[in-house]
Parts: structure tokens; sequence; C-alpha cells
């Protein structure tokens, strides 16, 4: 049973599982703003005869299978100028409305210079168009995206996080309309020209720009995730792609912190990606005090009550989510001065950021959950006891689950005291990093691009 | 740029940009002829008031088809919530478990 809304991309999920026939009853109408009484009524005279329907003679809204010819890999699908290919790829819904550099089959294999992997080799499976991502489709798309050849070894990572089941990509089309976060880290990211510093999140560097853009027009291509109602992409109002961002590691060491890398448990040096989901961005929090603690109640208050605070909520229904800190390089130097380390500061959060229970429940019932009750999580032991301390309603509850959920990195205007919060998606787009793999001639190919 | 357009400007050959379908394809079981009698698991994701809809369905099919039985969505769980992936991936076992003949999953979005 499915509300009006998204017939369609039930339409899109049934046919990416492999059932295009199957049943599915309409509900006509957005059912959290109904009354009872329009509910009760619709339910009798129109979902019920459609659920009769569905079970005993399969009939619905059904997904009829599209058939669908798939080209060879080398075939070319069309010949055209390059306004002519673009309005082609736009007409199929293969590009993203920017412009996009035509895919040559000369193009495509400068890319695959950079990797030493079969361009057929599958890299995952993206859902919930499912479609198989290779390294081969990849370099495709990156062509496309307006990439330099040298960048794949970074898209193939950030394709191995994002098809990773963890990361849960088969949600990346649901209402909150969240978007995916590439950090690139190590010494790759200076190599290929990524921008940590002023602006970082800004487009304009073509390596943060055109990778950021590669993502999403690759989950568009490969997952179905284009704008309903002929896509999976159900993002209420959603937001623009994200440029990748780069960590600032010589701050970073420079006030004797261990880079982000290290904290996603790799060693110091490793050139990884790694790829989260946003569904919100902070305010900039500016701080200014030689008291560290007043920088810390700031950045609860900016980022931990006011960024995060209602969605918090939508956390604890799935028991999971991973807030990201960007921290300006001079605000991460007073806490490293005054002997913070990272966890100090993410226990400090931990501590001090609280939500009224009542307030997080009443949201999440907002936001459709209206089978969530906090108490109940704590009982299965999804939610820890600090959300259960009492039967007050009004309890304060931790607004950060896990004070290890909390990520922090160090980027930004180093001549400015700003910092800025990224509010992840609960289980959808948790962090996942990846190793970026080079080829043994690395440096040797990157001299000569 | 291989060559030009008719009309004197470079021309691009272009490759797909799409992957190779992975779909598995599924055949629905056959529907039931009368749910007369019949046991009707009940799933849902604990979203849009599906408890509403759900008791509203129960007692309109259970005075329509004598004999019908629900399995409540109590007896699965949240299908949507934090133990997502776990539960689907008992569902097959749960539902034989429980007899079911058919199931109305809600609520999609």
């Amino acid at each position: 049973m499915i509300a009006s809304a998204f017939l369609r991309q039930a339409a899109v999920v049934a046919k990416g599982m492999g059932m295009p026939d199957m049943a599915i009853a309409e509900y006509p109408g957005v059912p959290m703003v109904e009354s009872l009484e329009d509910l009760q009524k619709k339910v009798e005279e129109e979902l019920l005869p459609r659920i009769v329907s569905g079970l005993t003679s399969g009939s619905g809204t059904t997904a009829k299978a599209m058939s669908e010819i798939e080209p060879t890999q080398r075939a070319i699908v069309f010949r055209g100028s390059l306004e002519e290919v673009n309005d082609y790829f736009q007409r199929r819904l293969w590009s993203d409305g920017l412009p996009i550099i035509p895919p040559t089959l000369a193009k495509v294999d400068r890319f695959l210079q950079f990797t030493d992997r079969d361009p057929n080799e599958v890299i995952g499976r993206v859902p919930v168009a499912n479609r198989l991502a290779t390294v081969w489709n990849i370099a495709v798309n990156g062509v496309m995206s307006g990439c330099r050849p040298e960048y794949l070894p970074v898209l193939l990572a950030a394709v191995e996080a994002i098809t990773d089941p963890a990361y849960k990509i088969e949600d990346a089309g649901s209402t909150p309309g969240w978007e995916s976060l590439i950090v690139v880290s190590g010494p790759i990211a200076k190599e290929l020209g990524f921008h940590s510093g002023q602006g970082v999140m800004r487009p304009g560097f073509q390596a943060n720009t055109s990778v950021g853009r590669f993502l999403r027009l690759f989950l568009r291509n490969m997952g179905g995730f284009h704008h309903a109602p002929e896509g999976a992409d159900k993002g209420s109002i959603g937001q623009s792609f994200l440029v990748a961002a780069a960590e600032n590691e010589d701050a970073v060491a420079a006030i004797g912190w261990q880079p982000y890398s290290v904290d996603r448990g790799f060693k110091a040096g490793d050139n990884i990606v790694t790829v989260q989901s946003v569904v919100a961005i902070s305010a900039p929090v500016y701080t200014g005090s030689e008291n560290v603690i007043e920088h810390a109640e700031i950045i609860a208050d900016v980022i931990g009550q006011r960024a995060c605070g209602y969605w918090t909520a939508i956390g604890m229904v799935y028991s999971h989510w991973h807030p990201l800190l960007m921290l300006g390089p001079s605000i991460a130097g007073v806490f490293a001065r005054a002997g913070w380390s990272k966890d100090d500061l993410r226990n400090y959060l931990y501590e001090n950021v609280r939500i009224k229970a009542s307030l997080a429940q009443r949201y999440a019932w907002y936001a459709g959950p209206t089978g969530f009750r906090i108490e109940a999580e704590v009982k299965k032991g999804l939610l820890s006891k600090a959300y259960a301390e009492s039967d007050d309603p009004d309890r304060l509850v931790p607004v950060f689950q896990k004070p290890e959920w909390i990520g922090i990195m160090v980027a930004g205007d180093e001549g400015r005291n700003q910092s800025k919060g990224y509010v992840s998606n609960h289980t959808q787009g948790p962090p996942v990093s990846k190793l970026v793999r080079l080829t043994a001639n690395w440096q040797r190919l990157l001299d000569g691009s | 740029m291989n060559n030009r357009t008719e009309a004197g400007v470079p021309a691009y050959d272009v490759v797909w940009p799409l992957g190779r379908s992975a779909v598995l394809h599924s055949t629905p079981n056959l529907p039931l002829q009368d749910l007369t009698g019949k046991t009707i698991a009940e799933l849902w994701d604990y979203v849009f008031h599906g408890d509403r809809i759900l008791a509203i369905l129960r007692e309109k099919l259970a005075a329509r088809y004598p004999g019908i039985r629900f399995i409540p969505y109590e007896v699965f769980g949240n299908l949507h919530g934090a133990q997502q992936r776990q539960l689907l991936a008992k569902m097959p076992e749960l539902l034989k478990e429980h007899g079911a003949d058919a199931v109305i999953s809600l609520v999609g979005a």
C-alpha cells in the first residue's frame, strides 16, 4: 500500500527489485495531514477495494517492466554536436541539468590509463535501479562531470564507499533529501588539487567541484535517483550536490591532532575517501575567546542544539546518526592549545547538548514515524538508558547518541574563526571510508597528465 | 571529437553512460481465489498512521471474509527501523512460521 505521491517511485523500486508486476494499492492522499474521518473514509471506500483486488486478482497499480536494450560497452549510442549530445542526454535523463562533457571513447580511455583495474570490474550494485557500477561507467560519468582523468582513483573509491551495503544507498531518494559529502584525505588531496581552505565548500576548484558533481550524476544514472515521477528521488525539497572537501592536514599536524583519516581507522598518510550523508548544514559558527569553554558552548548551541536538535529525533528512530563538525583551523587550534583532544570535544557535546524527550518524540511523529516511542527503543536496547532515565516526558535526553559518532575534520579559512556542522541522515549514509588505490606508476602518470 | 556535423561544427561520438542491469526478475505468487479463511500478515514500517489504516482494514476484511485471520504487525516489528536488514533477512522464515497466505505491507513512502 502506498500513498499517491509515491506511486511512480514504487514502480521504479518494484522494477529494480525484479517484481514489476507486484500489486500496489494506492492510498489517495497524504495520510499525515488528513483528519481521522477522512482517513477512515478513504480506507473504506478506496483503499480497501484496491487491497482486495491486489490480493485476489493480483491487479492494482502495477509497475510494468519496460524493455530495454543495453548497448555494449564501446558502442556509440549517439553522434552529434556538443549541444546535440547534451540535448540527447537530457531527454534520456542521463544528465543533471548542467552541460556535460561528451563521453567519447578517447576521453574514457584516457581516464582508464589512471587505473590498472579491468574496465569490466564490477565495483558494486547501485539500488534502486540496480545497475552495476563498473570501472568503465565510473570513467564515463567522470568524463561527463568534468573530472580530470587523474581523478579516477578517487571516483572509484567514492563508488566503492556508496555501494558498500553499510551506506544504504537504496535510501538516497528518501524525502529528507540528503546528499553525499565526499571527504578526501591523504597526500592524494594535494596531488590532485583538492582544496581545503577558504571557501572549501564553494564550487570553483575543479577537483572538489567535479568530483562532487560526479557522485550525484552517478546516482542518477546508476541508481535511478533522478527526480520523481520518472525517478526514485523523492527528496521533498532536496538540496544541490555538495562539492567534495579535503581536510587541511597541514593545519591538523601543526596543532598535534590526528587527521580525520586516522579517526576513520586508517594510518596517517593513507589516501582515503570518506562518504557520508548530509541532510542539513548549520549556520556559520563564529567563536572568539581565549577560554576554550566559550568556544565549546557556542559550537554546542549553534551546531548541536540548533542544527542537530530536531533532527536528532529521526536519529533516535533509527538508533544511528553521524553529524560532522568542520572546524576552522584557528578554532581547532584553540582546542588543541587548551589540551583538548577531539574526543574531549565529542564528550563535551554529548554531555551538554540535550533535547526534551517530548519534543523529539513529537517531531519524529510529525516526520512520519507515528509508531516510534523512545521508551520502546530503550527497552529493545536500540537507544541507551540515557534516553529513559525517568518517565518525565520533558526529561532531557542526548542530542548526540554516542560521542564517537561525531565526526570532526579541520578545513575552511585559516584567517577566520568559523566552523560549521553537517547533519547526517541517521542510518542512511553513515560515514564509509575506502582506500584510494593507485597504480604502481602513479607519479609518472601524474607528471605526464 | 572525431569529425564534424553537417553544420560544420565538431561532432562527438558518445558512449552509453549507464550500467548493465543487475535486476533478478521474480514472479509473484498466484493471487488468492478468495480471502475466506486465509491468514494475512501485516507488515508496517511504523510511519504514516499505518496502525490506524490496518485497524480499519482488519475490521472491514473480517466482516466480509469469514475466518480470515491476521498476523499483527507487532509480531514482525518495524519494517523500516534500526533493525530493518535483520528483519527482512528472516522475513521469509517468519511468514512461513506464522502460516501467512498473503501480506499487506504498508505504508510506502
